[in-house]
């Protein structure tokens, strides 16, 4: 088999649990033919080798201190396309609820106790704040399918094909019995489709990690919600759990820093 | 027609039987709830269920079904797919029944669907005469789609320990005698059904407040209600109305292709007018961006747009798009609303 | 095998066109002898693995020779995988969809095209053909307009039709640049530019969605009657034989009542302009 043809990609990570990362070492055992269409030159997870000359960059964890950019611009330099991967990535994810803390400097000590100062920090935002991305593949993790769905259609030069319709439509056709209509608090109205559902499917709501559909309408979301029988602040820890990176709310607290 | 008794007892053989030659698809529990699923044990079919989380369209026009296949090697070629299977479907509540016979004509007239022709002439009917309603959110009386005289094979109705069978069509005739062991109803057995068909009647109650009738030009006179806004304000737009609806049948259209890149698969889902992306076109412009005109769309679809096309309204009454709606939206409430505010 | 209307015959591009740096003209050789069109009408083009999308045919029926052409504008995933191809390259065909424009409605009446932008290519159509039958018609005005001179599609027919004494040919771009000697303004500056006998006209518009509003304006305040007025209107299409449901502006379904709408008949539909 000759490496000729095949598309040279990389993995590269920030602020995350690699989780992702390994989702795909997961995924490249169960889709061996993905090797047969790209090459891979750089996956610390996964390999020691490391070649620089990368096609696709496939970037996962969220940018959290200023020293990170600079690593992401080289991997923009190089790369002709970036690819988000998982939650922490694409939306910030949890990493970005420390956003929301009343003083980054406390987040810090609590993390770091008495080394808080030896780490440097700042507000936790996306990767597409930094540099600009291609594409996402959201979740936390990413389901497998969909990155090699995402492959498949980069590879072709479709467009990556992420749903843009909520988890409803998935869980619906599931039939899975309704959890928000058992009185249960469940985001999928608003939250991006492509799991298939996966926590409702289990009973649990879902928790947002896969970002808001284009167009939510969280007022009513926000009500129905109220309805189920949440508190304000349950609800708001459900939308911030893994939707907490606001572009405004960086300008702010980085103006506290 | 005669009609026959087929005692309750028998019905577990009968699916036993039907299993051998057909995929039976029956209602069984999930959860709280019920689906219709394919018979693995007839001990679990629930004759006795509400409603449905999908309808039984779901036999007939699958979420996902492929249209074709193709190869993507040097003679590029593409090949129709049907997928049918020989399906006995069995225990429709006869909203549902009306619902297929409105399929039916959308899937047969002018450019006929083969795809769902196909497993359509597959498929056998067996529906069940509904004794008393699903629960406070059923509308069928209303609808007109109470009870049934035709559009499945064969149409059952509970009568104590036994079903009275009437076997409306050749196949329900044939199906009877080959798979079922049934009696003829006797004098008694028909006094036993008529004081049944009887005795549900008044245990449904109209929730409309109008003659259906009136529904087609009492919605084209109100394209421009204030409702429209506030189920606009309310809606989430999570689609779930419309694909526990029996009669709604659009559908995106995608391709899939292999790993390596050589063959891959044409195929259609499910779609929803209550979707941001259904009316946008690839240029951007997107012609019913607002959720509002989404919900006017698919009541105006229920209530007047099917009416013109198919001379059928496209609302069968079974209440599901009420019941699932998180945001509590009613179709009942929006027609009572429109109605009431201009009478 | 079975017959499925959503199966597509495969058959070949033939050649393609460079028109400006979005559109590209692509002549395919009709999949059973001829595709047998009317003006206004679309066809389904599949790049297989890719997608399908609607494309109203560009190349009049007088001219089909057993090819048709289409007008293609990079927008999306199907469009952007004709435009990597060759010719010689295979594309799937199904089709002809939807209704046309009503020719024979047409002969003897003098005729103005509208057209805004790509919205020339369904409209080019119907032109050839008028030009090809040209005795039948009375007089035959074209006023054309798009953003910017290297937008203007079909460079040599506009020529030629701007060239012919049959042919009132009127072009403007929304902005000139130092190649553009022409009128500068939008399409419905040209408005002025001409008189017409209403009552005989038939005007035929095609364009960006928010084009339509103005241009009507026009063509009504000359006095054409609303029946007199040919629009031709885009929606998203899945299956282009009225089952799919996305390209629905109220009852009507633009793959079978349209694409080309009489404009008395659609003025009622609020979701159409």
């Amino acid at each position: 088999m000759t490496t000729n043809n095949k598309v040279k990609v990389a993995f590269f990570d920030f602020a995350s649990c690699e989780g992702c990362q390994l989702t795909i070492v997961d995924a490249l055992q169960t889709h061996l033919d993905l090797l047969d269409m790209v090459e891979i030159v750089q996956f610390r997870e996964a390999m020691t080798e490391k070649g620089e000359d990368y096609v696709i960059a496939f970037v996962e964890g969220s940018c959290t201190r200023k020293c990170d950019e600079e690593r992401l611009f080289k991997i923009r330099e190089q790369a002709a396309l970036v690819v988000a991967l998982g939650a922490c990535a694409h939306t910030g994810g949890v990493n970005a609820l420390k956003n929301v803390q009343p003083s980054l400097q406390d987040v810090r000590e609590y993390v770091y106790g008495d080394k808080a100062d030896w780490y440097e920090t700042y507000p936790t935002r996306p990767i597409s704040a930094v540099i600009d991305v291609d594409a996402f593949i959201p979740g936390c993790p990413i389901d497998r399918g969909e990155f090699v769905k995402v492959v498949k259609n980069v590879l072709l030069g479709k467009t990556p094909g992420i749903p843009d319709y909520p988890i409803c439509v998935e869980c619906k056709l599931k039939e899975n019995v309704c959890l928000l209509l058992e009185g249960q608090p469940c985001l999928g109205p608003v939250t991006r489709a492509g799991c298939g559902a996966i926590c409702p499917t289990y009973g649990e709501g879902c928790e947002g990690c896969r970002g808001l559909i284009p167009h939510p309408n969280e007022n009513a979301m926000k009500d129905v919600l109220d309805e189920a029988g949440l508190k304000l602040e349950e609800i708001m820890s459900r939308f911030t759990m893994y939707n907490a990176y606001q572009k405004e709310q960086i300008e702010t607290v980085e103006e506290r820093i | 027609m005669n009609l026959k008794v087929l005692d309750k007892r028998a019905i577990a053989p009968l699916v036993e039987a039907l299993m051998d030659d057909y995929r039976v698809v029956g209602p069984q529990a999930k959860g709280s709830k019920f689906t219709f699923e394919a018979v693995t044990d007839p001990a679990n079919l629930r004759f006795d269920y509400d409603t449905t989380i999908l309808p039984p369209k779901k036999v007939l026009l699958p979420p996902q079904e492929r249209l074709a296949t193709f190869t993507l090697q040097e003679d590029l070629q593409v090949k129709t797919v049907l997928e049918t299977e020989p399906t006995v479907l069995l225990g429709v509540h006869t909203c549902d029944l009306k619902a297929i016979q409105l399929l039916d004509e959308v899937f047969s007239k002018d450019f006929p669907d083969a795809q769902y022709l196909a497993q359509r002439e597959q498929t056998i009917l067996i529906s069940l005469e509904c004794l008393s309603p699903c629960d406070e959110h059923s509308f069928c009386k209303d609808m007109g789609t109470l009870t049934a005289s035709e559009g499945s094979d064969i149409h059952l109705t509970e009568i104590d320990s036994a079903y009275i069978v009437d076997a409306t069509t050749e196949a329900g005739e044939e199906l009877l005698a080959r798979y079922a062991t049934v009696r003829d109803a006797t004098e008694a057995d028909m006094q036993k059904l008529n004081k049944e068909l009887g005795a549900k009647w008044p245990k449904f109650n109209y929730q409309l407040d109008f003659e259906t009738a009136k529904l087609p030009s009492m919605l084209e006179a109100a394209f421009e209600h204030p409702l429209w806004n506030d189920l606009g304000d309310r809606c989430l737009a999570c689609g779930s109305c419309t694909n526990v609806c029996p009669t709604c049948y659009c559908f995106n259209v995608y391709d899939e292709v292999d790993m390596l890149l050589t063959k891959g698969t044409r195929s259609r889902n499910w779609d929803s007018c209550q979707l941001d992306e259904f009316a946008r076109v690839a240029g951007g412009e997107n012609f019913r961006e607002a959720r509002a005109a989404r919900q006017r769309h698919r009541l105006m679809r229920k209530g007047k747009y099917i009416y013109e096309k198919f001379d059928e309204l496209g609302c069968v009454g079974c209440g599901r798009c009420i019941r699932t709606c998180t945001a509590k939206i009613s179709i009942v409430e929006s027609f009572n609303t429109i109605h009431n505010g201009k009478k | 095998m079975e017959k499925s209307i959503y199966t597509p015959d495969m058959t070949r591009v033939i050649d393609i066109e460079e028109l400006t740096s979005l559109e590209k003209l692509f002549t395919i050789k009709s999949p059973n002898g001829e595709l047998g069109h009317e003006p206004g009408q679309f066809v389904m083009v599949s790049v297989l693995g890719v997608g399908e999308a609607p494309i109203s045919i560009s190349s009049s029926p007088s001219r089909s020779n057993g090819h048709f052409e289409l007008c293609v504008r990079q927008v999306g995933n199907v469009t952007n995988a004709l435009h990597a191809m060759q010719p010689g390259a295979k594309v799937g065909i199904r089709g002809p969809f939807g209704t046309g424009f009503p020719i024979e409605k047409m002969r003897g009446k003098d005729l103005l095209f509208a057209p805004g932008g790509l919205g020339l290519a369904p409209l080019r159509s119907l032109i050839n053909q008028v030009v090809d039958e040209r005795s039948s018609f009375g007089r035959v005005i074209i006023l054309y307009g798009t953003k910017g001179p290297s937008d203007l599609l079909f460079r040599d027919e506009l020529d030629e039709w701007v060239a012919r004494d049959d042919i009132e040919c009127l072009i403007t771009v929304d902005r000139g640049d130092e190649t553009w000697d022409g009128h500068v303004g939008v399409i419905t500056t040209l408005f002025p530019e001409i008189t017409i006998n209403p009552r005989n006209t038939i005007a035929i518009t095609c364009g960006p969605p928010i084009m339509y509003r103005f241009v009507l304006m026009e063509l009504l305040g000359k006095g054409i009657p609303e029946s007199q007025i040919y629009l031709s209107l885009e929606r998203r299409m899945k299956c282009g034989v009225g089952k799919c449901g996305h390209c629905q502006i109220e009852s009507l379904y633009c793959c079978q009542d349209g694409p080309v709408f009489n404009y008395a008949k659609i003025k009622g539909f609020e979701e159409a302009l």
